[in-house]
């Protein structure tokens, strides 16, 4: 039932000789939710704005249905878009900004001759009407945009792309600013809307859990390139490089060494592990999920390390231990002060063997581990939108 | 006590407004005034309100002003509002330099923009002439106008050039504010660019639009320095005619015709604002509160009953664009024109209305205020005049640069009226080129109420004990040679410490505080209303003084002891006039006996008129009914033993003419 | 693709300004360092220190007004910002009004108030004011000068250019944040101190806008000195202005006298906005 609906072939997009995007091969399914995650910056907005039509990649190919559409403009393509922030007309009020596209007289061919086309308006009505209720907005089409809230806004912006009834809905981060409720709330909706119009969604955001929450099908974007395509359940568990690991969730990454098929080494002792295919002695990233961590008695432990801090996060305690110098993160449902001497036990399936990448060694290390943490991840929000500007100039 | 404080504050603010709108209830006040003064309440009357509609002058700077306004408001909103949607397009560094040149016209002073684009117009029309006289050498299919000069065409192109900054300006922001994926989200959902800026960016920055377009407007209407540079001459806005009344008296027309536009306006702005606070409250969703009346109208005039309201508007604009084309093309079409210019209230102007009826040429009346002037204007670029009246001696200044146009006096038949005392003057000693307009002296007026003795000589001029009263004459030429009588030389000298003399007489009077101020036609108001004892003047303009004297003023004259200047001014047509048969047929019409004898008693100049100089008391006794007063006619046509006297100015050499410019902007330094 | 069809709009615009914002003003140059011959001189600039009384006077002159327009816009703005919204949206538009009013024609209303014989000698004298004074000191005052004196100049400019001081500074305390006084005032400070601290350094941009709009036209004025100082009070403007359209032509002086105006005037709001800026930073900081 799924076939290709979009391509990218081999696109690259570059910005005063600066390439954003490098050289990807990308295609989308017909009614498949899919979702660009990436940090700012990662080109996954430059992506959806190739597909929506308000950029040309500077070489490659975009395929609709199999027809290139590199030069249709916006206008043209059977393609909508919820923008970042929604981009509702303020002028307008509910009715008219999901009318708009319904009220744009289109130019049509009839027998060789051109002739605009205006959608009637018992029609426009009737559409609009539906529309707002598949939003669950009945009764709001008399309000200005001024006087609704952030939620409710966001659903006009999904009702006027719909209204259209595109074949692809395009979502430029929808949901970035909404409050972390509500966010919630929107993604069921989103992924409720998306089952009951079996349209494709492409869906932009730099949130993991979002990505994993609604997706079918996620693609890892970094500095222009793709990481990794695949389910959520694939990329959270068999992620193909330091960036995807610790950009899913969390990791705690190490250097090892991979002795020979199954045996790895890291921390100067062996363990065995569920992965094979690698030279004998190749330098290998050892990603362990601070979740599949058993804490046990520092005697009984593969490895024995200190409790550096604690954090209390409601379902689970954040431990740092401190191994010997290298600090992880352990998520464990057992409180353990600080200074405590631990053990540690892996089990084969909680050791992921990766293969060295540019991303080796810039990640999985906790010692800095703090309040900064979340800071980043605010810095990058910000910057995503400064990234939205600068691509308009 | 915070109430208190209050008090205190909006005391401050109202009388801050009292001080705005004080002058504003003069003139309103004024308008109503049966007299003609602008400071005696004569009693209640809507007579200035007619009289308004039948003065051509203020129709028609009316008309130029709102139609200027009009069309550079129109073409900059549109201008700039593509320029400002063009910018915000370019990157932000291009964009931030841009917007620089953008502010100079805002920063500069008015003074240097429109001084800047006289010179350009200047030479723009330079450049133009020599290219229409190759083009034309070159082919005969289209004929190019050799000869521009400033008028409606530079006063439209310069209005536009200011205002576009302003429009840009308020534009701006509101395209800053736009939230930038608006035009994509259109775009997105079937717009092509065009209906894109049409469905969204256009209601997006209409409000800046419209702010722009209401700033530029009211910028326009209220410019008076560019206009006054780049208009040239025979184009005249409303704050232009202005300016040239405040030098003599403002007409309570004006007074008028300022009151109706204030009130307009006022209109408006409370409709405007009342809709707004309306709006404001709606969306504030407060109580419905009790409307007053300017309320309910304000509303009836915004629903949609009232749409014709708006499509009147549009369609006045619409007018207004029909209305310039036709006045442009008619300003060139077939309609015979001759400009004139001349002094102010220097003609009766019945005359033109009567010359108009008989010959069916229109008459473009201009006036400038002295020789020197007329010089300054003729030689900028910016006069488009056919005759010019000017004095003997910048008579013989023009013809030595070349700049009058040889008479056929064959056309002018009523040159032999000319009394043969005027023909053959030393400035056109052949007589080829002027026909005399009126002759007079210059001498001493005073307010005899307020000197202590009679005057007789020059020396009072200079007197420490009328410190304050006295009026200097704003023209080096009349106030040195006046110096230079009373010191015993010549009008004509070019020795230059004779002149360095004569003007340390009048620096010293001035360093003593003599001087009240140096004025031109600003004299009449100044005189008749006893605002000043002494002045320096032209015989005929203290007879119009005279007539107009306030209460407990009482004018005399005086040709003083030493002498005076006697003076001819003539009328002549300028080289290359492009109206020269119908300049012509004007001068042929202002040498008969009746024109002279019109003008000689609406001015009351000397006419060089022979039959017209006799006949004078005879018309004047017929007119009033009563015998002219021998010593008024005598100081009209000063009698040949007055003349004796008397000297007339010399076209000086251009070095001494240097010098006589210099010490004359020493003086106001 | 989208960028470019933009850019267009901008391309004539950037075409009107190099022939009527630039061309004009290198026209200024080339005749403020040319001869009537076309000839290169500095002549022109030589002749300058002449008029270096006119330059003072201009500067002193245009300094009083800005001076005390903002000595009474300031406190207008200040407390026309401080009434309810509908008090201000009045106010506002009985400032903007007066422009409608030709600005001569003000003027010119000013001029019969203040003659020797005007107004308000008329009624001082109606009064019995003059009759009480020379009772007093024993002189024969009959009125006040107050016509073609410094002071009326000053008034003119005052009485003109004052909407203009208010306005700009309206605008920026109108927009200030509230919370930044409340902040203040939390912070310990008394109301004095939150003006001079918060209120006056914030309100700054929009005195440098005022003090510009004021101190241009007036320094440039020609029109007020004429009616207002009898031609005894000598500005910039009227010695430009005679040299172009007056008594004593020579265009080539009436530029360079302009030029040099336009460089005094640039180079003082230059360095008041540098001056400006680095208030605004400090404040930032």
């Amino acid at each position: 039932m799924s076939k290709k609906l979009i391509s990218l072939a081999d696109c690259c997009v570059a910005f005063d000789g600066e390439l954003v995007l490098d050289h990807i091969n990308l295609y989308f399914n017909d009614s498949e939710f899919l979702t660009l995650l990436g940090p700012s910056g990662c080109g996954k907005t430059t992506t959806l704005r190739i597909i929506g039509g308000f950029l040309t990649p500077t070489s490659g190919e975009v395929l609709f249905d199999g027809v290139r559409i590199n030069d249709i403009p916006p206008n043209l393509r059977q393609i909508n878009t919820v923008f970042q922030r929604y981009a509702l007309f303020p002028h307008l009020n509910v009715f008219e900004n999901v009318a708009f596209g319904l009220r744009v007289p289109k130019t049509e061919t009839v027998n060789g001759r051109k002739r605009k086309v205006k959608v009637p308006e018992e029609e426009i009505r009737e559409r609009v009407l539906e529309m707002l209720e598949v939003v669950s907005l009945k009764g709001f089409e008399n309000r200005r945009i001024t006087e609704l809230s952030g939620g409710q806004q966001q659903r006009v912006a999904i009702a006027r792309a719909l209204v259209n009834r595109p074949k692809v809905l395009l979502l430029d981060e929808p949901l970035g600013a909404l409050d972390l409720r509500l966010r919630k709330d929107m993604q069921s909706e989103l992924k409720r809307i998306q089952q009951q119009l079996g349209i494709t969604f492409i869906y932009v955001t730099h949130d993991q859990e979002e990505a994993l929450a609604m997706s079918d099908t996620i693609v890892v974007m970094d500095q222009g390139k793709i990481q990794q395509i695949g389910t959520p359940e694939d990329i959270y568990n068999e992620p193909k490089n330091a960036f995807v690991a610790d950009f899913i969730g969390e990791s705690n990454i190490l250097d090892g060494v991979m002795h020979e098929d199954f045996v790895v080494e890291f921390f100067n002792r062996k363990f065995k592990c569920l992965d094979k295919g690698f030279a004998p002695m190749e330098p290998v990233d050892v990603v362990i999920r601070p979740e599949d961590i058993d804490i046990v008695p520092a005697e009984k432990g593969q490895l024995r390390g200190t409790v550096a801090s604690v954090t209390f996060k409601g379902v689970h305690y954040d431990t740092i231990v401190d191994f010997k110098g290298f600090k992880w993160l352990i998520q464990t449902t057992d409180f353990h002060p600080e200074g405590e001497t631990i053990g540690i036990i892996l089990n084969p399936d909680d050791i992921h063997i990766m293969r060295k990448s540019q991303y080796s060694g810039m990640f999985g290390d906790y010692s800095s581990y703090s309040e900064e943490y979340d800071e980043l991840e605010d810095v990058s929000l910000l910057e995503e939108d400064g990234e939205g500007g600068d691509e308009e100039e | 006590m915070k109430k208190q404080s209050r008090v205190g504050s909006r005391l401050l603010v109202g009388l801050m407004f009292l001080f705005l709108y004080l002058p504003i209830f003069l003139l309103i006040i004024f308008s109503f005034n049966a007299g003609d003064s602008s400071a005696v309440w004569k009693g209640f009357s809507l007579h200035w309100y007619t009289e308004l509609f039948q003065n051509r002058l203020i129709m028609e700077s009316l008309y130029i002003t709102l139609l200027v306004s009009l069309l550079a408001t129109a073409i900059a909103t549109v201008a700039g509002t593509f320029a400002a949607i063009g910018l915000y397009s370019l990157s932000k560094r291009k964009r931030d330099a841009l917007l620089v040149v953008n502010d100079i016209p805002m920063m500069n002073a008015d003074i240097v923009t429109g001084v800047s684009l006289c010179l350009f117009f200047v030479a723009f029309f330079q450049g133009w002439g020599s290219f229409a006289r190759w083009f034309n050498g070159m082919q005969s299919v289209v004929e190019l106008p050799a000869r521009l000069t400033l008028g409606f065409g530079s006063l439209l192109l310069a209005h536009v050039a200011f205002n576009i900054p302003y429009v840009i300006l308020n534009v701006a922001p509101r395209l800053r504010q736009m939230d930038k994926n608006l035009v994509d989200a259109a775009q997105d959902l079937g717009c092509t660019w065009m209906q894109a800026f049409w469905r969204v960016i256009l209601p997006e920055i209409k409000p800046g639009i419209v702010s722009g377009a209401l700033i530029a407007f009211t910028m326009s209407v209220d410019d008076f320095i560019i206009s006054y540079f780049t208009a040239g001459s025979s184009t005249s806005t409303l704050a232009m005619t202005i300016y040239g009344m405040t030098k003599r008296r403002i007409t309570p027309e004006i007074n008028a015709v300022s009151t109706l536009l204030f009130l307009t306006v006022l209109t408006l702005l409370v409709i405007v604002n009342v809709r707004e606070a309306r709006q404001e409250r709606r969306a504030a969703s407060l109580e419905p509160r009790k409307l007053t009346w300017l309320e309910r109208l304000a509303v009836r005039t915004s629903t949609p009953g009232w749409r014709w309201v708006k499509r009147g508007a549009g369609a006045a604009m619409g007018c207004a664009f029909v209305a310039a084309v036709v006045f442009l093309t008619g300003a060139t079409s077939a309609r015979p024109v001759v400009n004139v210019c001349s002094w102010g209230e220097y003609i009766d102007t019945d005359l033109i209305t009567q010359f108009e009826e008989e010959t069916g040429i229109r008459v473009n009346y201009q006036t400038v205020e002295s020789n020197e002037t007329l010089y300054s204007l003729l030689k900028s670029g910016g006069a488009d005049y056919d005759v010019v009246v000017p004095s003997d001696y910048m008579i013989a200044k023009l013809l030595e640069e070349d700049m009058l146009e040889e008479l056929d006096y064959g056309n002018i038949p009523n040159f032999s009226l000319i009394d043969e005392r005027f023909k053959h003057l030393s400035y056109d000693p052949e007589n080829r080129y002027t026909v005399p307009y009126t002759w007079g002296t210059l001498g001493i007026i005073y307010n005899a109420n307020a000197v202590e003795e009679e005057i007789s000589s020059w020396s009072a001029l200079y007197d420490s004990r009328y410190a304050g009263e006295v009026l200097l004459i704003n023209n080096s030429r009349d106030a040195l040679g006046a110096a230079l009588m009373y010191l015993g030389y010549s009008v004509n000298t070019t020795d230059e410490t004779e002149i360095r003399e004569a003007f340390a007489l009048i620096s010293d009077a001035n360093s003593r505080g003599v001087f009240q101020g140096k004025v031109m036609d600003e004299v009449f108001q100044k005189m008749e209303g006893g605002n000043a004892a002494i002045a320096t003047y032209y015989a005929g303009d203290y007879l119009s003084m005279v007539e107009n004297q306030a209460d407990g003023v009482d004018l005399a004259f005086v040709i003083p002891e030493e002498g005076s200047n006697w003076f001819v001014d003539a009328m002549c047509v300028l080289k290359d006039a492009p109206h020269k048969a119908e300049a012509e047929a004007w001068i042929n019409f202002i040498a008969s006996t009746e024109a002279n004898l019109a003008n000689m008693d609406y001015i009351w100049y000397a006419s060089p008129n022979k039959e017209a100089l006799e006949q004078y008391p005879a018309y004047y006794e017929e007119m009033y009914g009563e015998p002219l007063d021998q010593e008024t006619y005598e100081i009209m046509a000063a009698p040949p033993e007055v003349l004796e006297r008397c000297e007339v100015y010399e076209n000086l050499p251009g070095e001494t003419q240097r010098l006589y410019s210099r010490l004359w902007v020493e003086l106001g330094s | 693709m989208k960028k470019n069809k933009r850019a267009i709009f901008a391309v004539p615009y950037v075409g009107w300004m190099a022939l009527f914002v630039v061309t004009p003003i290198i026209m200024v140059v080339i005749y403020a360092f040319s001869t009537a011959g076309g000839g290169f001189t500095l002549e022109n600039f030589m002749d300058m220190g002449t008029y270096a009384s006119v330059f003072a006077r201009s500067f002193w002159l245009a300094l009083l007004a800005t001076a005390i327009c903002l000595l009474i816009g300031y406190p207008a703005a200040y407390f026309i910002s401080k009434e309810g919204p509908r008090f201000q949206r009045i106010a506002m538009m009985l400032i903007m009004l007066p422009m409608w009013m030709n600005f001569l024609l003000r003027t010119y209303s000013w001029m019969s108030v203040l003659e020797n014989n005007g107004l308000l000698n008329r009624f001082f004298a109606a009064i019995g004011l003059f009759d009480l004074i020379n009772q007093v000191t024993g002189s024969s005052l009959a009125y006040f000068t107050m016509i073609n004196t410094q002071g009326a100049v000053v008034l003119g400019m005052v009485y003109n250019y004052l909407p203009f001081m208010i306005l700009p500074i309206y605008s920026v305390i109108e927009k200030m944040d509230n919370s930044l006084v409340e902040a203040a005032r939390d912070l310990g400070a008394g109301p004095a101190r939150v003006f001079r601290k918060v209120i006056l350094p914030l309100s700054l941009p929009g005195v440098l806008s005022g003090v510009t709009m004021v101190f241009v036209p007036s320094v440039s004025t020609f029109a007020i000195s004429r009616l207002l100082g009898g031609g005894t009070q000598m500005m910039l403007g009227d010695l430009i202005e005679q040299q172009f359209l007056g008594g004593a032509y020579n265009p080539h002086l009436g530029a360079a006298i302009a030029l040099v105006m336009m460089v005094i005037v640039v180079a003082c709001m230059v360095v008041m906005n540098h001056f400006g800026e680095g208030e605004e930073q400090a404040v930032m900081l």
